[in-house]
Parts: structure tokens; sequence; C-alpha cells
């Protein structure tokens, strides 16, 4: 039972890890430009499938995919915002929210479609493995335990990112209060954008350690951005040791649940837990109280 | 308003109507299955215009309550129950699932929200693929056969105009009144004594109500309804998209809107087989950008609409351009 137990650990830490290092994407955008990416969940899907298709057609194996992806869709990002998102950001808050729920959903629709109208079989993961680790005879993927520390060491740097340089001290700023942050002259349109490719560029290498551990489909997108919700929900915005945290849980509580009630049940677990966190503490484990 | 401003819409509404009924009369069937469906969409527009529209709560998972009717509906049938007590148990049943989640969901606000009473749909067609003995699981249900055409298609218009009677009067009420004060600023509206957390969950259970019967009449129809037809995307996002096209906090607006997108439907989609879910996608994007106002609030149709006595809230989205800006929702 326990190396059962302890397997079901490790599967459900990685795919919290992943889950937390996507939904940071969400809240970093939320926090800066006021606007919920429902495209956020087919982002991680297109870099899912952009390294799947560098693992097929050149045998790049998918931790450098996730290194190169990062670039590919911060331009992408860019270009999102500024076509799609630049033009609405200065509408008071109830237009800017009908505005954004629109453009975004209206966004993932359109990428869903496209996406499954070119791609009419599931990708079925990256056949990459290194030899597995035994450790007191508990039998590991080792694949798995170095895809979980290049997401800590990928939120880490974020970490220090926000911490230490000029941009990501702006992005705090804006989070915290928008217009001290034009007062002081800092950009906000520019930094808007950085703030929109990085969130992007996170989702997409999480989508490059997805697509090696699970089946990626055109339509997995707006499901996922709800789980990134209650991720972000249960950890409370803007901090990413709560994303990280909250995608723990709900990556532990996936895999359990599937493991013990029945894979069909696991769809639901990010629900209820959504719904509990707000019953019993809606703020967010690590979010300040209002 | 004048005198014409308040008879005009009444005799175009009699008119509308005499026509409407005695559609089935001189014989087109393909006529009356195109105005059923019409009018199953513009009753799930026009009922989450309440919550969306006039208290301006975006609820994605309208199309809960539509499948969850359908799905109590077909149940009940099936224990050979008359249509009207079906109908009743559907209604009820939805309106205690409103009130249950209404509690937590209300406890998120704008785009959170929206996301999640988006997820509230995916949650029930799990739940509903899942409990296989009672809804059938993933082959769906079927409800006694029978040719109910005709009797659906008068019921249905019954529902739409009670609908639309519902959204008048709730527009006119305090109560409207309160929903349109949290719209602006809950918390002035709730600095000034309205009882936000209880009218908000009232709002839900309202506009969950002709959802749910429009389901229930649906499933009676259709005498076989499967987790896809009733809880899929196009389900779920046409209405929402009939009441933004057309206009949100109007009563002119979901018409309008659902008018043209069964237009388009009818033209358009019969002619190209693919990407229907993008198309959606873009017309979302481009209102999104362009349109938030909706038809109604354009400069063509604005006097139109005016003139029929049916333009009280659309000056709406003018006055917020100039109100105050820059907090937080």
């Amino acid at each position: 039972m326990s190396a059962d137990f302890i397997q079901l650990l490790v599967g459900g830490v990685l795919l919290g890890g992943i889950y937390g290092l996507a939904a940071f994407g969400l809240s970093i955008t939320f926090g800066v430009l006021n606007v919920l990416n429902l495209a956020h969940g087919e982002f991680l899907m297109l870099g899912a499938l952009l390294s799947y298709g560098l693992f097929a057609a050149l045998g790049i194996n998918p931790f450098v995919a996730a290194v190169v992806v990062i670039p590919v869709f911060m331009v992408l990002g860019v270009g999102f915002y500024v076509i799609l998102l630049k033009k609405i950001s200065d509408k008071p808050p109830h237009q800017l929210l009908t505005a954004s729920i629109l453009v975004t959903l209206g966004a993932s629709l359109f990428i869903e479609d496209v996406t499954s109208y070119f791609w009419d079989r599931p990708v079925t993961g990256i056949s990459y493995s290194l030899p597995p680790l035994e450790l007191a005879g508990v039998v590991i993927s080792s694949t798995r335990l170095l895809i979980l520390l290049f997401i800590f060491i990928l939120a880490f740097a974020m970490q220090i990112y926000l911490r230490r340089t000029y941009v990501g001290k702006s992005i705090r700023a804006i989070t915290q209060s928008r217009e001290g942050a034009k007062v002081v002259g800092i950009p906000i349109s520019r930094i808007s954008a950085v703030a929109f490719s990085i969130g992007m560029a996170l989702a997409a290498s999480a989508g490059a350690f997805y697509v090696t551990l699970f089946t990626v489909t055109p339509t997995m997108g707006i499901p996922l951005t709800i789980k990134y919700l209650c991720v972000v929900v249960l950890g409370g915005l803007g901090s990413i040791v709560g994303s990280v945290l909250g995608g723990l849980i709900l990556g532990v509580a996936e895999t359990m649940t599937a493991y013990y009630c029945g894979a069909e049940w696991a769809p639901t677990i990010a629900f209820i837990l959504l719904i509990l966190i707000l019953v019993v503490r809606p703020e967010g484990l690590f979010g300040a109280k209002k | 308003m004048n005198r014409r401003g308040k008879r005009l819409p009444f005799f175009l509404i009699v008119l509308c109507a005499g026509i409407l009924a005695a559609l089935p009369f001189v014989g087109v069937s393909y006529g009356i299955v195109w105005i059923f469906l019409l009018a199953v969409y513009f009753v799930l527009a026009l009922s989450y215009d309440i919550v969306g529209g006039y208290m301006g709560y975006m609820n994605l998972g309208h199309s809960t309550f539509f499948g969850l009717g359908a799905y109590t509906a077909a149940i009940t049938l099936n224990q050979g129950f008359h249509l009207a007590s079906a109908l009743v148990v559907a209604v009820l049943l939805t309106a205690c699932f409103a009130a249950m989640v209404s509690y937590p969901l209300f406890r998120l606000r704008g785009a959170y929200f929206a996301l999640a009473t988006f997820g509230l749909i995916s949650l029930v067609e799990v739940l509903t693929i899942n409990l296989r003995d009672l809804t059938g699981g993933s082959g769906g249900i079927s409800t006694p056969p029978g040719n109910h055409m005709v009797t659906a298609y008068y019921l249905i218009l019954v529902v739409a105009g009670a609908t639309m009677a519902l959204s008048h009067f709730i527009a006119r009420s305090k109560f409207g009144l309160a929903l349109f004060s949290i719209r602006e600023d809950e918390e002035v509206a709730q600095a000034f004594g309205v009882p936000t957390s209880l009218y908000k969950g009232l709002a839900l259970i309202i506009s969950s109500v002709p959802a749910s019967l429009a389901g229930g009449i649906y499933v009676w129809n259709m005498t076989y309804i499967s987790p896809p037809s009733v809880f899929g995307l196009e389900i779920a996002l046409s209405p929402i998209v009939m009441a933004m096209l057309g206009g949100t906090g109007t009563m002119a607006g979901p018409l309008v809107g659902a008018i043209f997108i069964t237009m388009v439907q009818e033209f358009l989609w019969t002619k190209v087989p693919y990407f229907h879910l993008a198309m959606y996608g873009l017309v979302l994007i481009l209102l999104g950008l362009f349109l938030p106002g909706g038809l109604v609030r354009t400069r063509w149709i604005k006097p139109i609409v005016g003139w029929m006595g049916f333009g009280e809230e659309i000056d709406y989205f003018k006055k917020s351009e100039t109100g105050k800006m820059g907090e937080t929702p």
C-alpha cells in the first residue's frame, strides 16, 4: 500500500507542479492586466503540440524543447496582447470585464477549433524516458523527478526575476496599485505586454512537460483553464508560492481521486475543491485578507 | 414616454403573437421547427440577461439550468408522469440547484465568476455521465415517443411570452433597480442598503426558471437527449452570444441577437461544414473589440428600437463611459 501511495504522491506532485507553473502565468496576467485570460489553457495545449512536433520531427528532448518554446511563446504573447487586448485595456471596469471575456473566450474557441481541424487524432505523449530510479523499494521515474526539478528551478527563477529586476518590480507594482504605478511613471502598456508574454511562456513550457506524461487533445484547453482558476483561487492571487502549493494540492487530490474512486471522477475534484475553498476561505490559502 | 411609445409596442407584440399562433394552421412545418428552436434559444438568451445584463454578472454556465431541467423532465416523464408535473419537478429541482450554487459562486466576482460558472457546466455534465443508472450515462436518455410538435410549439411560445413579461416587469421593479445598482457598483449599492447577497441569489434563481422550462419542453418534443446535446459548447454559448450581439440589459437585444444568429446559422453554416466553433470565436472577438454594447446600441438600429418603445436601458453604455474609472472590479 505504502509503495502505491508514494508512487501516487509523486505523480500527483508532478502534475501539481505543471498546474502550478501554468496557473502562475494566469495569475500574473490577471494581476497586471485585470483580464482573466480564458485562452490560457489553449497555450499550454499549443506549447505541448510544439514540443511534441520538435520531438517527432527533430528528436529534440522535452527539456530542451521547454526552453525553446519559451521565446516563441513570448513573441506570440506580445502579438496576442497588441492585437486583441491593448485596445480594450483602457475601458471602464464593467466594459473591460465583458470585452475581455468575449475576446479571450473567442480566441480560445478559435484556437481550439482550428487546431482540432488540423490535428484529427490526439497526440499520445512523447516516448522519452530515462532509466528509473529505485529508492528504498519504491521505483520512481527519473524523468518525472527531473521535470519536477526543472519546474522548481523555473519557479525560483521567476521569483528572483519578480523581486530583483526593474521589470519584475514594475509588474508587482501594477498588481498592487495600477493608479499608483501610473503616477510614478511605470509604462503600463509595455509592462502589460511583458507580463502577458511571461504568462504565456510559462503556460507553454508547462505544456512541454505535460506532453511527456499525458495525452494532449485540442479540446483540453477550457477544462484546463478551469483547473488553473481553481489553483489560483486556492493559492491566492499573485503569489508564486501560493500557485505552486495550490497546484500541488490539486494535483495530488486529482491523482488520489482517480486511483481510489475511479478515473471518471477525477474531473470533478477541481470544482469541488474550488467550492470548498470559496466557502471556507474565499481569499485563498496565501492571499491577503481584504 | 409619450402615448404612441406605449401603444406601438403593444400593437406590435399582439401582431407578432397572432402571426406566430396562426402558423401551424397555414402548415409550414419546417418553419415551425425553426421557430421552436429559435424560441428555445431566445428564452435562454433572455433569462441569461437577467443575471448577465441586468446584474452584470456574466453567467457563462446558464445552460446548466437548461440541461438540468431537460434531464429532470426526461426522468420524470419516464416514470409515467404527465408533462405538467414533469415541468414542475424540473423547475423546482433546478431552482433548488441554483439556490445551492449561488452561495459559493457569488463569493466570486467578475471574470472569476464567469469562469467558475463555465466550469459548472462540465461538472454537471460529468455527473450526468457518471450517474449511469439515473441518467443513462453517455448514451443519453429517451422519453416516451410521440409527435408533440404543435403543442410544444405553442408551449414554448407561451414560455417565451412569459419570460418577456417577466423581464419587462423586473426591469421596472424595485428589485430590478437593485440589480442595476449592483451592476454599476456593488459596494455603493450595499452601502445604500441593497441586500446584495439575497438579491444576487434571487436573480440567479429567477433566471433559472425559464431555462429549465425550456429544457423540459425541449426534451418532451425531441424525445432524446444526450450529455453533449444539452451541456455542449454550442448550447452554452449561443444564448450568450445572442444576448451580447443584440445588446445586454435590454429586452430588444436578445430578440435581435437570436434572430440574427439563427439566420446566420441557417444560411451560412449549412453551406460551410467546418469551423463553426471558430466562427463563434471570431464573432465573440469582434464583439468584444468593436461592439461591446451590442447591435441595438449602434447608430442605425438604436433609433428604431427607441421609436418602438423598447429603448429605456439603451443609453447605459454611454453613461458609464463618462462615469468614474480606474477602480478594479
